[in-house]
């Protein structure tokens, strides 16, 4: 008798439960309402993201397609999109930062069309971007804009003790050495995040250095250059930064040019900008200038933003109108980019002198003149195995290795079996 | 009070000093954050430990009006409040059935309730989402009410068979006899000297839905549906931007109102306990 | 009987196969995948970063646990007196377990931060340290010991709140007894309160290992995993593998790594706890 007045309770209640929860469901659209969905990402600049829903609601006034536009911190994208994939459902439009579109291609609409208009207007799409967004000859993002990394530093010390803007890595360290004395020390993180990684590529790169080959399979991080690479970055560390650099996170070296402590950091313009927002003492001492180069090369981490279109959605073609309508117009675009303050420039060749960076004079270090621009990785293609060892920060770990201790052919040892073992499978 | 009684009852509380401290630091800590000014924060020669450049009441003003803060907050209330109550009575009739059945039954089951947490949250939310969207729920807070039973009601289930457990059989096979039914017998004799347990019950229920953050991360996306704690990390770290003043502020705020109910009910909840105990 | 069974399967049994799936097949995010067996499971042994984590996660779940089951029991004896203030107190040392994880995370980031630490600061202040003071969460060993710190922070009160239930539950006359028989305060802890306080001590420190086991959020925020990997847990690491690099096969193996030893214990546990009590 308790078995059945027990089952009949469960039953009633979870029935009744259930169908009630189901119930509240907003029933799908139904006749001529076209919807789209488009899950960003939390932008550097909030008044991007309001340009963004401003530019969605004339859209659904000129095209009668209705835009919903969902936020995300950039963060928590890698389990939101697993899990949209791994569902079949949820937004049409997401946002693909670097080399995502590589780790989704399956799920991904072509989008070749779409990017040969733009480019028609436009100019060639940058190389990082290109690299990124076209996967084994298909374009499966639309590319928008990118925020890349450029040299940050207090002019105003500068000024005071006389130092020349740095114009190679080594100069860095000539510089570096005074700064520190003076009180204020380079900030290069040399930690698990994805900062330090985009200071050791490009300091790598540009002493002729590689991770893995362009071929995509041939590990190369054993050489004469990543040895060089390595004794920059631990003579910088012994001369030029404080250990504190070793628990750094992505946000430590704004704060740390912001509050005033360190001299020079390598980080896109947001370190600079929120502290003019926050209007705080140190705005107006920080400017920027031309990433320094190397023996071979001036080379600079680049993150590029892109739009995809899931394969599974069901409203490729009105996602597709949303892209061409945001990005399509030059006045639109034009729009789109100003709202950013220079946090997010054009992607495309014919827009890189874009008028918003007259808007301040501390943007002319931005227009990096010879600088290539690259994704982590570079210059293998950014297939899941060279993904892998970004995301294991073995480089930044190497470099941790060798600045406390571990000898330089020691730590380059580490990492080129930790990195085989990662191609291997 | 004797001398030595006082000398005593002092150094009792002298000894809690260090675990309120060790408590409490942070959220001194938090609460200063968020009052303290932009420019103070990033200020390093500042002093930590008080506001010396005059508090200010702008990180909240911005979380509350500038984000859907207030939105986030009511969600995480509504959720919490239903799963916690849903999963409350799911395992208190679980519980109940269980606490009858025999001995060699409950060491398996109790295995198998541990066994459910073997299996992260943070991996289980892959497959889940696939339910989730099967139930036609993406994208809703319902999504979460549906779903956070899931690892309340197993460890609450474990939590009342103890509690019913120490109910003699006796006691309701007299109410039986007399003319009551099972769930007569279980409403009217076990449940009022079960209430500590369901007290600790719904008290650990509330806060680990109050905490979750993985699932209402992947099944909620508008703004209209997400939690607080979703809402306020996604919303105010920006990249590498951190708004700590209104990083802060949420974290005060979504305490605060929790505190208050978890003191209120903690007194109930050992005045139970003790007259338990006298009995 | 059919739509709560339904739901059942649906929630519960559905997403546990399926991660346990997971583990032994290749998943990858998006792809279609195969059973592979245990080759996961074998070859994440090759890996440095996993065995740096494993070693990890004993020591990060010792630590944490051992400190608080004895802190627990101490505080819970504590807040079993008579006391001025009681409601207050208790409300007070509640507090880190009820702020939402993710929040309170960053606050003990700032906490650390190695510009503004105000842990760092204090030292300072006290003459316990000399400048700068520890980098918190970029020295190996600090960094393992800030986890377990915050960790502790965050799940004592879990610990006692359980332990003051168990504690309240015993009956005065024991301690009466007792002490008519001669024994001394710490005699009563030994004899008395102790080996009644086992079964639910024993629930107590399973339910908080498992759960510290599987501990993501702290690690995530303060250290991510480094410095060189180590404090890497089982859960971030499987993030950084399984969802950001899309080898879902292989973060379930991580996630599940220590599944059929933590079963084996469970088992064994509760057996151990029923023959105690009964």
């Amino acid at each position: 008798m308790p078995a059945i007045t027990r089952r009949r309770f469960l039953t009633s209640t979870t029935g009744a439960g259930l169908a009630g929860i189901l119930a509240m469901r907003t029933a799908p659209a139904r006749g001529q309402q076209r919807e789209v969905s488009y899950l960003c990402w939390n932008n550097f600049a909030p008044l991007m993201d309001k340009k963004l829903a401003e530019i969605g609601q004339r859209f659904t006034k000129d095209t009668g397609i209705k835009l919903k536009i969902d936020h995300i911190a950039a963060a928590q994208q890698a389990a939101k999109y697993a899990s949209e994939v791994q569902s079949q459902a949820g937004h049409d439009m997401v946002e693909m930062r670097m080399h995502f579109p590589w780790l989704y291609e399956g799920q991904l609409v072509d989008l070749g069309d779409v990017v040969a208009e733009l480019e028609k207007k436009y100019g060639k799409v940058l190389s990082s971007a290109a690299e990124t967004a076209r996967v084994h000859g298909t374009w499966r993002a639309v590319p928008q804009y990118h925020a890349m990394f450029v040299a940050t530093y207090r002019e105003d010390l500068f000024k005071k003790a006389g130092l020349k803007v740095p114009d190679t890595w080594e100069d860095l360290y000539t510089v570096g050495k005074e700064l520190k004395k003076m009180g204020n020390p380079v900030g290069i993180p040399i930690s698990q995040n994805y900062d330090s990684i985009s200071t050791a590529g490009p300091v790598l790169w540009s002493y002729g250095g590689l991770e893995v080959d362009k071929d995509g399979k041939t590990v190369r991080i054993n050489s004469p250059q990543t040895a060089q690479m390595i004794e920059w970055y631990k003579k910088m560390f012994r001369d030029c930064m404080e250990p504190e650099v070793l628990s750094w996170d992505d946000a430590s070296n704004n704060q740390a040019i912001q509050q005033g402590k360190a001299g020079w950091i390598h980080n896109p313009v947001s370190a600079y900008i929120v502290a003019k927002q926050m209007k705080l003492p140190t705005a107006d001492t920080i400017n920027h200038h031309r990433t320094p180069g190397g023996p071979a090369g001036r080379h600079e981490t680049d993150v590029p933003r892109h739009i995809g279109i899931w394969k599974f959605s069901k409203n490729a073609e009105p996602a597709k109108e949303f892209i061409r309508y945001l990005l399509g117009k030059r006045e639109t675009y034009d729009e789109f980019i100003m709202s950013a303050d220079a946090f997010n420039l054009p992607v495309y060749d014919k827009l890189q002198d874009h008028p918003v960076l007259k808007t301040d004079p501390k943007y002319a270090g931005l227009r990096a003149e010879g600088v290539q621009y690259h994704c982590y990785g570079w210059p293998a293609p950014p297939s899941d195995k060279v993904q892998l060892i970004t995301n294991s920060f073995i480089m930044p770990n190497m470099i941790a290795k060798a600045v406390t201790g571990t000898s330089t052919k020691d730590a380059i040892t580490w990492a080129e079996s930790e990195m085989k073992k990662v191609m291997a499978g | 009070m004797t001398r030595r009684k006082l000398t005593r009852r002092i150094a009792m509380h002298l000894l809690l000093v260090p675990f309120l401290v060790f408590a409490l630091f942070p959220f001194y800590h938090m609460l200063l954050t968020s009052l303290k000014q932009n420019k103070e924060l990033y200020d390093r020669t500042a002093v930590p430990l008080l506001i010396r450049q005059g508090p200010t009441l702008e990180h909240y003003t911005k979380l509350l009006w500038d984000t859907a803060f207030l939105t986030w907050t009511k969600n995480s209330l509504l959720v919490t409040m239903i799963s916690t109550f849903v999963s409350l009575i799911i395992a208190t009739v679980a519980a109940y059935a269980l606490a009858r059945l025999q001995f060699f039954a409950v060491a398996s089951l109790g295995t198998a309730i541990f066994v459910t947490y073997l299996v992260p949250t943070s991996l289980l939310f892959l497959p889940l989402a696939q339910v989730v969207n099967w139930l036609g729920l993406g994208d809703s807070k319902w999504a979460l009410v549906v779903t956070y039973p899931t690892f309340l009601v197993p460890f609450c289930t474990w939590l009342l068979m103890g509690y019913f457990r120490t109910v003699p059989k006796e006691v309701e096979e007299c109410a039986m006899v007399d003319g009551a039914t099972r769930i007569q017998a279980l409403w009217r004799i076990v449940l009022p000297i079960a209430v500590p347990g369901l007290v600790c019950a719904a008290l650990f229920a509330f806060t680990l839905s109050w905490n979750e953050f993985i699932y209402a991360l992947t099944f909620t996306s508008s703004s209209e549906q997400i939690t607080a704690s979703v809402g306020v990390t996604s919303e105010l770290i920006r990249g590498d931007i951190y708004y700590w003043g209104s990083l802060m502020a949420g974290a005060v705020l979504a305490s605060v109102p929790i505190v208050v109910l978890y003191v209120f009910f903690l007194d109930y909840y050992v005045s139970g306990l003790t007259a338990g105990a006298i009995k | 009987m059919s739509p709560a069974l339904l739901l059942l399967l649906l929630l519960v049994a559905y997403p546990f196969c399926m991660a346990l799936y997971f583990s032994v097949s290749n998943a990858f995010i998006g792809r279609p995948s195969h059973f592979i067996g245990i080759r996961n499971f074998l070859n994440l042994w090759q890996s440095d970063a996993f065995r740096q984590t494993f070693q990890n996660a004993f020591v990060f779940t010792g630590a944490a646990v051992g400190a608080k089951l004895v802190l627990g029991i101490s505080l819970a004896m504590l807040l079993d007196q008579q006391l001025w203030f009681k409601r207050l107190i208790r409300g007070a040392v509640l507090l880190p377990w009820v702020i939402p994880t993710a929040l309170s995370t960053l606050g003990w980031w700032w906490m650390f931060n190695s510009l503004y630490s105000v842990v760092n600061w204090t030292g300072l202040t006290l003459g316990l340290m000399d400048p700068p003071g520890p980098n918190w969460l970029g020295q190996k060993y600090y960094a393992m010991t800030a986890v377990v710190v915050v960790n502790i922070w965050r799940g004592l009160p879990f610990f006692v709140i359980t332990i003051l239930a168990g504690l309240v539950a015993i009956p005065r006359e024991l301690y009466e007894a007792a002490e008519a028989d001669g024994a001394g305060a710490f005699a009563r802890f030994w004899h008395v309160t102790l080996p009644l306080l086992k079964p639910v001590l024993a629930i107590v420190v399973l339910f908080s290992t498992i759960f510290t086991f599987s501990d993501f959020n702290i690690v995530f925020v303060l250290t991510h995993g480094g410095p060189i990997n180590s404090t890497h847990l089982f859960a971030t690491l499987a993030r950084q593998v399984g969802l950001e690099t899309g080898r879902i096969g292989e973060g379930a193996a991580i996630s599940l790594y220590l599944s059929p030893v933590l079963m084996l214990v469970v088992f064994a546990q509760l057996r151990f706890v029923r023959k105690q009590a009964y």
